[in-house]
């Protein structure tokens, strides 16, 4: 009877896993299928013509890339604070558990939401209108839960007896921060980053109503009504639009390209994820 | 129970300490005295507080959450727990050797160094200077003077807790407090440990908590003795070492005496 229910487990388990890679591959497939022949070497150089159906991409990759360094810079100080101060500075439990519980909760907020909030603060109330910092910062918001987490996560895996040695021999509560808590949770800094990144790299909502338009523009040169091109707001337009077949497979190209970004963040995240997996099982 | 050591220079005192853990008392009643360039040992069977007495001693004890100590610790005939006294500087000066070597993720010069330059400012030639003097204190140095650069991970465990003295040392304490600083050694890095305590108890009063009885009457100059009565750890002896060894007097020292022989 149990072994008939470790049989049943399995095979169920299996489905899943199978039913799972059908579809990511079955995903990357369809991209990969009708995007490839829009991709050369013009593509990533050139910049958008003829209402996306001629041209290619460079200024939408430019901007992505603004907005995802504004966004990591915005978001790392501020995911490494909320850490320490969970692990050092916050003494009650309650405190503790309130902070990560509103972390979680809010790594589950819908995008959109920050996109209205980002809208009615930055773009409104600060007066900055479509602007690249405007997207940068709501992004940031978007993934500092995750980038938060991981941080919390590798900075729970150290050793309490560093933080009672590096104590013992009378460093600083901030000392002990630095010298020990930062210094071994640089690699969860980085791939939390690099998870929060992958996930706001396709971000659509969020952005379209604070930083980014479909055509016009280059590189920002100030912040007030300085928005940038991206790839996610690209793919949306164009699919909205895909009446000519030029166009539809400039189309599938940047979705191509989008995901081998978002592929390739996830990749280089890998290591160091794996590393903290390795350490805690010591 | 309390003995007095009027003729000596009383360098960390306790008076009448009581340690609760939220609203549980483990420790009561602990009064102990420890002189300049000797050797206090604390002994006792495991459960009976010996550790936390210890950090209570550099208010290491603050880190456990739901920890209370009531009563006086003296360092120098000041309180420890004046307001005014700054809790990092009390650290540095009344160092701490854990149990199992704590080395840090870095090479061994950093290790030495951990401490010292972050407490105070070091030139490139005063740090070179410190990593050889600490090392050559704790007779590491020749052992590791090609290889400073290395991981401190890379040592044997006896190199290691060594290390880690001499990373105490190099912050300049005047009391180390040692909980069971030999027992994940090997004899021989044991006796070398032990040969160091001894040579180095002129320099530094030593506060040393350990199962091992051998090393105890070997090295203790006087000893406390810290057992369970009526479920709360408290001193039941204390004294010139070989006094307090020869001639037990409390039922729960004998106990533990007999079932460590038993052993």
């Amino acid at each position: 009877m149990r072994r008939g229910l470790d049989i049943v487990m399995g095979c169920v388990a299996g489905g899943c896993l199978l039913a799972c890679l059908t579809i990511s591959t079955g995903l990357v497939w369809s991209i990969a299928r009708r995007g490839w022949g829009a991709l050369s070497f013009s593509f990533f150089t050139e910049q958008i013509a003829l209402v996306g159906a001629s041209g290619g991409i460079l200024w939408n990759l430019v901007g992505t890339t603004v907005l995802l360094s504004t966004a990591f810079l915005a978001c790392a100080p501020l995911a490494v604070s909320l850490a320490l101060m969970e692990r050092v500075w916050l003494r009650s439990e309650s405190m503790k558990k309130a902070l990560r519980l509103g972390l979680y909760t809010a790594n589950g907020l819908p995008s959109i939401v920050f996109g209205l909030f980002g809208f009615l603060v930055f773009v409104q109330w600060c007066g900055w209108g479509k602007s690249w910092l405007a997207g940068g910062l709501v992004l940031a918001m978007s993934m500092l839960p995750t980038v938060t987490l991981v941080v919390l996560e590798r900075m729970a895996a150290i050793p309490q007896r560093y933080i009672a040695a590096a104590t013992g021999l009378g460093l600083s509560q901030s000392q002990v921060a630095w010298a020990v808590l930062l210094k071994q949770s640089w690699g969860g800094l980085i791939s939390g980053s690099l998870l929060g990144l992958a996930r706001a790299a396709g971000e659509t909502a969020p952005i379209m109503f604070t930083a980014t338009i479909f055509a016009g523009v280059t590189f920002p040169k100030g912040v007030v009504e300085n928005p940038v091109l991206t790839l996610p707001y690209h793919i949306f337009i164009l699919a909205q639009d895909s009446f000519a077949a030029g166009v539809e497979t400039k189309m599938w190209g940047t979705a191509l390209v989008l995901l081998g970004l978002v592929f390739s963040m996830s990749v280089a995240a890998l290591p160091s994820r794996l590393y903290l997996h390795e350490e805690s099982d010591v | 129970m309390f003995e007095n050591i009027p003729c000596k220079n009383i360098v960390l005192e306790t008076l009448n300490l009581e340690v609760q853990v939220r609203e549980r008392t483990i420790l009561q009643n602990i009064s102990l005295q420890v002189a300049s360039g000797e050797i206090l040992g604390i002994i006792g069977p495991s459960g009976a507080g010996k550790s936390t007495l210890l950090r209570c001693f550099n208010r290491l004890s603050e880190l456990t959450p739901g920890l209370r100590v009531r009563g006086e610790v003296r360092l120098m005939g000041s309180s420890i727990y004046a307001p005014e006294l700054d809790v990092n500087v009390l650290r540095a000066r009344v160092g701490m050797l854990f149990q199992e070597p704590v080395v840090f993720p870095v090479d061994i010069r950093e290790n030495v160094l951990f401490g010292a330059r972050r407490l105070r400012k070091l030139s490139k030639g005063e740090q070179d200077e410190l990593v050889e003097s600490k090392l050559r204190e704790v007779a590491l140095w020749e052992e590791v003077r090609d290889r400073l650069k290395q991981p401190a991970a890379k040592l044997s465990v006896g190199q290691q807790q060594r290390l880690c003295l001499a990373r105490t040392l190099a912050v300049r304490p005047e009391v180390l407090l040692m909980d069971e600083p030999t027992s994940a050694l090997d004899p021989r890095s044991t006796s070398a440990i032990e040969e160091l305590l001894l040579e180095m108890k002129s320099r530094h009063s030593i506060v040393l908590v350990t199962h091992n009885l051998r090393q105890a009457r070997q090295i203790f100059d006087r000893v406390a003795v810290v057992c369970l009565r009526n479920g709360v750890g408290q001193i039941v002896e204390q004294g010139e070492s070989a006094a307090v060894f020869n001639a037990p007097s409390a039922p729960e020292f004998r106990d533990y005496l007999g079932q460590a022989s038993g052993m």
